[in-house]
């Protein structure tokens, strides 16, 4: 049997002049070869327990550790750099950060010429890394020149380089495409399976870890709230719920059907379909779970779940053709640099929509919709705002009807309080003072920040700058809100809170809402349109079901589609959306039980 | 920085960095001892030989130079109106060129004369600056911060860190320029005007981005910090360069031929007051 290699008894861990345990009592043990999974919302304590097993914590940041840590026979924070860099490499979320090579393979060679290895050792390690991490054919390619998960790739070869025994992944796929996310899981999978290294992968996408990890512990306040191997930690939906972690969809939809067995995996969900079905067994869904009223009938409710996503792209496409708020009119934009960044775009968003704009890193999607508020110019095309042309109208101009809230909230939060930031954009634009501040007053309940109006926006956790940035944008009451990547690092109650909120403006206040984003579930969820951009151009457009039946479509624009609409694919021959749909769609079948449906 | 280095197989780009950074102190040496114009528009010319052959990118230094004409042009003027060298090639440096203000404009004219002496040495301040813009620009270009850290290594008592840290103060400037435009936008989206208004509220306006980048710096700084910690930055003293150069034909071709010429340049000065006004 396999020796712990990792090993933490009883960890408590401090920041300087913090009172709050930002870990609080951590056991924990990783045998050799193991990949272990750390879940949590933002804020639990996984960083910070990442850095204390490579040491960074405490002799890079400060603060009381006490406890017993021990990583392969070595207490991290009594040891060197050095020592601990040869044993655990620790990747984090975004690699732009930890990229500082000119060409890849000057970055993959980084760790292992600090190390002071000769030049044939170094290099040979170079090769292996660039070869295993799949990157062959780019070692002379610039890091920025990569796509997010060439780059990402790239930081975990610089990692593995330096022949660590362990790997400690923090998020490493929080800031990537769908495609991206892919490479790096193949990575993580090949990493434990070929190569043998331990690997600790903090992460929140769910439904990839379940064929990753060997064991699954689940973070709250600096706490482990759950732990074990991942059928026994994702059986356990409704703790699950409470730790404020996303149930993956499959398992979802298991607890919905009242599966005897909770299934993990499409294969299994569909056996679980077939013996339900064989034993005649009643299912027990629970309708509170779904996001939409709970029909009369299951078999209302199938039918309700295809004719409102039939309906929906029909209402859709007419209320953008009468009452579009933005349009697109053959829009070209080719950068200074003379990258093409859009292609002939044509693309007409009606008043009250909430529209998802996907597809890879690079397709297009903040480029064309940057062009809405004047923060663009077409290099030829036309941008129509509210029925007029925006040429030469000024970007100030713009923006009291087309609201943008870009993706890192750090870069549009300005002020020294709360407060301010929600008058900042109403002052510049001349609003009423006395409007202002009623509206700043609405809001800050809105949001859930009224107790912190007075409080400078970088002591707010990211999911509360992330809804301070939308809301600094709302106050100003455009018309149409564009909300780029609005989910980027934050948790899944975190991100419920923002599109929840997004779904209100559109629902009460008719604002039209455009989001860009890479994650299918939100898009599922909320979108009521998706638009899929890929080479500067618009290559489908329709509700998500739709989007999501087309196989080549997503592949065109390296998307992956959830879970659940695989395995309704495989169930019935058609996409659903959300467990509950899917759930509803099996109990339609037995007139006799009531079902749920979203979309 | 002006340009940003771009990695490329021009002959230029493949020298040696040490030779590289050999041929642009020889430029910046000779082009401060000269001060005759027609010397250092031949330096100039061997400068842009230089560019050429690396594959210079001229369009992108096209607004810096547009800016250094009008420059060049004041430092001109002004350097004529007010100034009579000692020179070695003119019999009469304080010999009048023009007037600024010519004689056929009653009452004031002409008056603002622009002497010879003080004409040339203008241009020759001109060109230098010109000329050290330039081949600091193509040395930029041609070579890429890593290498830098090399060239700075090889100092002997400087500790490689010295020369690694000042190489990613280096690449991250261009991170915080689009950092500055990302929140210039953001405010811009906030209606954010800064072309309207007086100095003072340009001012005003500018600084709300100064405390953000700040704040945003210093955290991604942070971050690089750490993942720099994690891959055992600074453990050892050594330092192992994955590109350990040899100093092929055309590297010592270059490099003697700008040694050379320096110290050539410098004796010929010395001893014939060649490349003197």
């Amino acid at each position: 049997m396999a020796s712990d290699i990792i090993s933490l008894k009883d960890v408590t861990f401090n920041y300087k002049g913090s009172n709050r345990r930002a870990l609080d009592g951590i056991s924990l043990n990783v045998k050799q070869g193991e990949c272990v999974a750390i879940l949590g919302p933002t804020g639990a304590g996984k960083s910070t327990l990442a850095c204390v097993i490579n040491g960074t914590v405490p002799r890079f940041m400060d603060g009381n550790l006490a406890g017993e840590v021990t990583v392969d026979g070595l207490v991290p924070a009594k040891v060197g750099t050095a020592q601990m860099a040869s044993r655990v490499g620790l990747v984090f979320g975004d690699p732009d950060t930890q990229l500082f090579g000119m060409t890849v393979e000057e970055d993959v060679a980084f760790g292992p010429a600090n190390l002071g290895l000769d030049y044939e050792s170094i290099m040979e390690r170079v090769d292996k890394s660039i070869a295993d991490m799949r990157l062959a054919g780019l070692e002379r390619r610039a890091p920025h020149r990569l796509s997010g998960g060439q780059k990402q790739a790239t930081a975990i070869a610089g990692v593995y380089a330096m022949l660590p025994k362990i790997m400690v992944l923090d998020e490493p796929t929080s800031m990537l495409d769908p495609e991206g996310k892919a490479r790096v899981f193949g990575i993580v999978r090949m990493l434990k399976e070929q190569l043998g290294v331990t690997v600790v992968l903090i992460e929140q996408e769910v439904d990839d870890i379940f064929g990753l990890a060997d064991q699954v512990f689940v973070m709250r306040s600096g706490k482990f709230v759950l732990h074990g191997v991942p059928r026994e930690v994702f059986g356990r939906v409704e703790e699950l719920r409470q730790a404020g972690v996303r149930v993956p969809q499959i398992v979802e939809f298991g607890t919905l059907i009242g599966a005897a067995e909770t299934p993990f995996s499409i294969e299994e969900a569909v056996s679980a379909v077939g013996r339900a079905r064989d034993a005649g067994l009643g299912p027990s869904p629970s309708p509170a779970s779904a996001p939409t009223p709970t029909p009369t009938s299951t078999n209302e409710a199938a039918a309700q779940t295809a004719a409102r996503a039939t309906a929906c792209l029909r209402e859709a496409c007419k209320i953008a053709q009468a009452d579009p708020v933005v349009e697109a009119v053959d829009v070209e934009f080719t950068y200074p640099s003379g990258a093409r960044a859009l292609d002939g775009v044509n693309l007409a968003i009606g008043r009250g929509d909430l529209v998802a704009i996907v597809g890879q890193n690079g397709a297009g999607k903040t480029t064309l919709t940057r062009h809405f508020n004047g923060l663009l110019r077409p290099s030829s095309g036309d941008i129509r705002v509210l029925g007029r042309s925006a040429q030469g109208v000024h970007t100030i101009e713009l923006c009291r009807h087309v609201g943008y809230v870009f993706q890192n909230p750090d870069e549009q939060l300005f002020c020294t309080s709360v407060q301010e930031e929600l008058r900042f954009g109403p002052t510049n634009i001349g609003a009423d003072p006395g409007a202002t501040s009623q509206r700043v007053e609405e809001i800050l309940a809105d949001i859930g920040l009224t107790k912190y109006r007075e409080v400078w926006p970088k002591y707010l956790t990211k999911g509360e700058r992330q809804r301070l940035a939308l809301a600094s944008v709302v106050a100003m009451d455009p018309d149409v809100l564009i909300v780029d990547e609005p989910t980027t690092g934050l948790d899944w109650v975190e991100s419920l809170q923002i599109l929840d909120y997004l779904e209100r403006l559109r629902s009460e206040h008719r604002k039209t809402i455009v989001i860009i984003t890479h994650d299918m579930n939100i898009v599922s969820l909320y979108a009521r349109r998706v638009v899929v951009m890929a080479g500067g151009r618009v290559v489908g457009d329709g509700t998500p079901r739709e989007i999501f039946s087309q196989p080549d479509l997503m592949e065109l624009a390296c998307l992956r589609r959830p879970p659940i609409a695989d395995l309704s694919q495989a169930l019935w021959g058609e996409v659903l959306l959300t467990p509950a749909d899917a759930a509803a769609k099996l109990l339609a079948s037995r007139p006799t039980n009531s079902g749920v449906c979203s979309k | 920085m002006i340009v940003e280095y771009e990695s490329k197989s021009s002959a230029v780009h493949r020298l040696d960095p040490r030779v590289k950074f050999a041929w642009m102190l020889a430029a910046i040496v000779i082009s401060v001892m000269w001060t005759h114009p027609v010397y250092l528009i031949l330096l100039g010319l061997t400068v842009v030989g230089f560019g050429l052959l690396a594959g210079f990118p001229w369009s992108k230094i096209r607004g810096v130079l547009s800016f250094m004409v009008i420059v060049t042009a004041i430092i001109t003027l002004v350097q004529g109106a007010t100034y009579v060298p000692k020179t070695v090639t003119l019999d009469e440096p304080a010999r009048v060129l023009f007037h600024m203000i010519p004689g056929w404009i009653p009452g004031v004219g002409p008056a603002c004369s622009i002497k010879v002496g003080g004409f040339l040495y203008g241009i020759g301040m001109a060109l230098k600056v010109v000329t050290v813009l330039v081949v600091v620009a193509i040395f930029g270009y041609t070579t890429s911060p890593s290498e830098i850290v090399q060239i700075i290594a090889r100092v002997p008592f400087i500790p490689y860190q010295v020369g690694f840290v000042m190489s990613t103060a280096w690449k991250f400037v261009p991170v915080v320029q689009m950092q500055m435009r990302t929140l210039m936008d953001a405010h811009r989206s906030k209606g954010v005007d800064f072309e309207q208004g007086t100095f003072a509220e340009k001012i005003k306006k500018t600084s709300g981005i100064v405390l953000p980048l700040f704040a945003n710096s210093l955290s991604m700084a942070d971050t690089m910090a750490l993942a720099m910690e994690s891959r055992a930055f600074g453990s050892s003293r050594k330092f192992t360069f994955i590109r350990p150069y040899q100093m092929d034909r055309f590297d010592w071709v270059v490099l003697i031929g700008s040694l050379g010429s320096m110290v050539a340049c410098i004796a010929l000065l010395a001893v014939f007051k060649l490349g003197a006004l």
